[in-house]
């Protein structure tokens, strides 16, 4: 007997999974200590992996669950633990005041969040989608929110730490977008993407090391120094 | 006839390239392995490159072969057709010269130079030459131009200690990513317009184009291979970065890769564009005009002998454009026998230069091996110490200013004859610049005699003017073989011109329709003619045996006098006083002095006398003399254009504050201004 899922539910549990991940954000941007930055980035990507191994169940796509394993694996095992293993050796813990203070900050990613779901609505399209297609509709939303979030984060924070923490929350949304519009890239896509990422965090952790030693600070805005 | 031997074959000379660049850079800490592998590699893949060009050129239709990618617009398409085939030939001769030559060459690297990294470059450069002659699509030709101008500045800075060559580095790598820019956006428009990159793909796309596109076309492209050509006034870079490369790669910079603008220029203006109009035909005339008239004043000022010989790099460059440009507009004007015969002067001098001015350049090279300076003032009597290499420069030097019987007359008179033939074949007031364009490339002939007269009596005859040039040896023997081969070419050549002109039939068939080789000769094969009713026909073979008879006798009349009354050695005429020193020689700036004061308006030279006296003014101690020609278009071009761009820059700093928030921000900002753009739609 052959079982096919059904897709309302399959949606619903999508929505309520990508709701989590958004407020996850959201509780990133107004988070002080470093260490708990990335504990939230890793329960993010947690359920992102979750999102997308439903996904690769209710739309029998059995390579996301490729996708799903590596995002596992990769962004809540491996990546966390090297940004912590970074903490501990630069020994800096805490965040100092960001550029744009915590309240204000939270009013923005509410409007990013607006902006997200006002971006998305002008790709659906009700009258030409089919059950498979709403279950991108609010996902997307979340996806372009996180990005946005991610990016803001990027801008507002001061530790370099915390940027790479805001990279990566942006490449999330990126993956949840790619995976709500289209069910799954190509395998080789993917793997090259994840590759990407865990080269790029290399680089930056070393990046940020050697910023912490020259400048005995891990302030980006110390910098500027480097300007002639 | 089967393609599979010409694919075979060129596969095997791009793969001898690919071996050579790898296989020294490996053996970089085994220099003499490293200059052997080097060498040999590219001695057989100009080989296998010459015997593939040979079948293409002979076979006559094209051979085309595509590997997609798998990435949209890009395909690995190769097309082998008569103008490839042609320039590879070119290539292959070349470079085969060029490797004879530097295993000796490379000799004096060994244990001071990474002959490795040398040959790497060395063979990338010859690999993308390659690739750009054949290449059928758009994006792997811009990618192979790209490899080429990468490696050609790795090549000229291989002197990176001296400042003057980091200059003229920087100077070629700022030109050359401007001519690419140029490209992209001129095959932008056409791929665009047709939807696809590959070249057989333009012809269909070229009429759709609306005139306005058509002209931008056109002077990108023209801008792009012009600047990448060297034609004035986009020239700077190119005297000031061919003298500063190793003089074997010199020989390959000036014979062949300003060629890839000449080629470019064939393959888009006449192959893919189908034809430009006809203003664009006279503009490509006249700047072919400048160039070689300019080219050759600012060489004649030159006392550097390899910047000497770049400066008759744009001359020779501006004579094919004449020749290229009198074909383009032949072509609009519905003359398609006399675009053919323009063209097939324009190639065949493109061919002639690539030999003797590589010719040259490896002869300016054995000279700077031997006396360490490029300054000719420090040079003379070099004739002495090195007989072989005075011949073979010699040879290229009577080539390269176009007397006969060698393969620079044909060619330049060729182009001559086709200028002369404008007059009678295109209408309105624009023919007057036909007889005056000829007048012009007769002027450009006569300099170039007087500069090579200079070139070689101060480098070579006379006494010995500095230190640097007494007790100097001939070249290693693979130097002077090197030599030899394109000495033997270009009198080749020039004797067997009208065996070789049938060559090009294939190539102005396949571009203009037309085959004229039949017409180009006459008189049993031995006399040349222009192809048309009215135009003159000359015999380069009838000229040397004329020579001959001339020479022959007085030689015999030499010999037998030297049997009979015996060989006396006495000195020189020295007006009644003996002992005559280098002092009271001719030096290379005296020589031309004459030229510089008729072109005076021209060179705005400035000059300085100091004299220091000790007891009467006519008896000055010292005398300390300073001549300089004002470089115009570096001051009144180039300096304004740099002095804008610091000026922009300097503007331009404000927003770089040097925050990485800021960068950050203004990434952001940008994104959600364009988000909420593209919704608002």
């Amino acid at each position: 007997m052959h079982f096919v899922p059904n897709p309302e539910l399959g949606n619903r549990i999508i929505t309520l999974m990508a709701a989590l991940v958004l407020v996850l954000q959201i509780a990133t941007v107004g988070q002080r200590g470093i260490l708990s930055s990335i504990r939230i980035f890793a329960v993010q990507s947690f359920l992102l992996g979750a999102i997308a191994a439903v996904i690769a169940y209710f739309n029998q796509a059995s390579h996301i669950y490729i996708a799903a394993l590596l995002i596992v694996f990769l962004k809540a095992g491996l990546l966390p633990r090297l940004l912590e293993r970074l903490v501990e050796r630069i020994g800096i813990r805490r965040e100092i005041e960001p550029l744009i203070n915590v309240p204000l900050s939270i009013l923005i990613s509410g409007g990013l969040t607006l902006l997200g779901y006002v971006v998305a609505e002008s790709f659906y399209h009700p009258e030409e989608t089919s059950a498979r297609a709403a279950l991108g509709h609010n996902t997307l939303a979340v996806a372009i929110a996180l990005f946005l979030i991610g990016f803001f984060v990027m801008v507002n924070r001061r530790k370099a730490l915390t940027q790479v923490l805001g990279l990566l929350s942006l490449e999330n949304g990126l993956f949840l977008a790619a995976i709500s519009l289209t069910y799954g890239m190509p395998l080789m896509v993917e793997l090259g993407i994840f590759f990407d990422v865990l080269v790029a965090v290399m680089i930056l952790g070393i990046l940020v090391f050697r910023i912490g030693e020259t400048f005995d600070s891990m302030d980006v805005s110390k910098l500027r120094k480097l300007r002639e | 006839m089967n393609t599979l031997p010409l694919g075979m074959i060129f596969a095997l000379s791009v793969a001898a390239y690919l071996t050579g660049a790898f296989a020294s850079l490996a053996c970089w800490r085994k220099p003499v392995v490293a200059r052997r592998i080097c060498c040999s590699a590219a001695l057989a893949g100009a080989a296998l490159g010459g015997c593939a060009a040979v079948l293409g050129i002979l076979r006559g239709t094209p051979v085309a072969w595509s590997v997609p990618s798998g990435i949209p617009l890009f395909a690995y398409s190769f097309s082998y057709d008569a103008l490839a085939g042609f320039f590879n030939l070119a290539l292959a001769i070349t470079v085969a010269a060029v490797s004879i030559y530097s295993f000796g060459y490379l000799k004096a690297f060994e244990g001071k130079r990474n002959i490795g990294f040398f040959g790497f470059l060395f063979h990338l450069l010859l690999l993308s030459l390659t690739i750009s002659f054949t290449a059928a699509n758009a994006f792997l030709f811009l990618i192979a131009w790209e490899v080429m101008a990468l490696a050609a500045y790795g090549l000229v800075t291989f002197y990176h200690e001296d400042r003057e060559t980091r200059r003229a580095g920087l100077l070629y790598v700022i030109m050359a990513h401007i001519d690419t820019g140029c490209l992209l956006l001129g095959f932008a428009l056409l791929i665009n317009a047709s939807g696809s990159a590959e070249f057989a793909s333009f012809h269909k796309a070229a009429v759709q184009l609306s005139s306005a596109q058509q002209t931008a076309a056109f002077v990108l492209f023209f801008l792009g291979f012009g600047i990448k050509a060297g034609v004035i006034p986009f020239h700077i870079w190119l005297p000031a970065a061919h003298p500063v490369a190793p003089s074997n790669v010199s020989a390959l910079l000036s014979g062949i890769v300003i060629k890839t603008g000449i080629y470019g220029m064939a393959r888009i203006f006449l192959d893919s564009l189908g034809g430009v109009p006809s203003w664009a035909g006279l503009l490509v005339l006249i700047v072919g005009v400048v160039s070689a008239v300019l080219g050759v004043l600012y060489a004649l000022m030159e006392h550097d002998l390899k910047r000497l010989l770049a400066y008759h790099s744009i001359e020779n460059i501006g004579i094919i454009l004449m020749g290229l440009g009198a074909a383009l507009i032949f072509r609009v004007a519905g003359h398609p026998m006399l675009a053919a015969v323009a063209l097939v002067a324009a190639m065949f001098h493109t061919l002639n230069h690539a030999i003797f001015k590589s010719l040259l350049f490896l002869g300016a090279g054995s000279v700077l091996h031997s006396t360490g300076t490029r300054n000719m003032e420090e040079m003379g009597g070099l004739i002495r110490p090195m007989p072989v290499t005075a011949f073979c420069f010699l040879i290229g030097a009577v080539a390269i200013s176009g007397l006969p019987p060698l393969n620079g007359f044909v060619s330049e008179w060729l182009t001559y004859q086709t200028l002369l033939a404008g007059f009678g074949a295109i209408s309105g007031l624009r023919r007057i610049l036909f007889p005056l364009a000829g007048s012009m490339l007769a002027l450009t002939g006569a300099l170039a005699a007087a500069c090579f007269v200079k070139a070689f009596a101060i480098t070579f005859l006379a006494l010995p003017r500095g230190a640097k040039s007494r007790n100097v040896q001939e070249a290693p023997r693979t130097m002077l073989i090197g030599m030899g081969w394109l000495t033997l070419a270009c009198a080749a050549l020039g004797l067997g011109a009208t065996w070789f002109l049938p060559v090009f039939d294939a190539m102005t068939e396949q571009l203009l329709g037309q085959r004229v080789g039949a017409h180009l000769v006459t008189g049993h094969g031995l006399v040349l003619s222009a192809g048309m009713r009215t135009s003159g026909t000359v015999s380069p073979m009838v000229i040397a045996v004329g020579l001959l008879v001339l020479v022959l006798p007085a030689a015999l009349l030499v010999a037998i006098g030297t049997r009979r009354f015996g060989r006396t050695r006495g000195p020189v005429w020295d007006c009644g006083l003996p002992g005559l020193s280098a002092e009271n020689e001719y030096t290379a700036t005296a020589f031309s002095k004459a030229l510089r004061m008729i072109f005076s308006v021209l060179y705005k030279p400035r000059r300085e006398i100091q004299a220091v006296f000790d007891v009467s003014p006519y008896f000055p101690k010292e005398i300390h003399f300073e001549s300089e020609i004002d470089p115009t278009f570096e001051k009144r071009l180039y300096a304004p254009l740099q002095e804008f761009i610091f000026r922009f820059s300097s503007r331009m700093r404000t927003i770089q504050a040097g925050s990485i928030h800021a960068y950050l921000a203004y990434i952001f900002v940008t994104l959600v201004l364009l988000l909420l753009f593209g919704v608002r739609k």
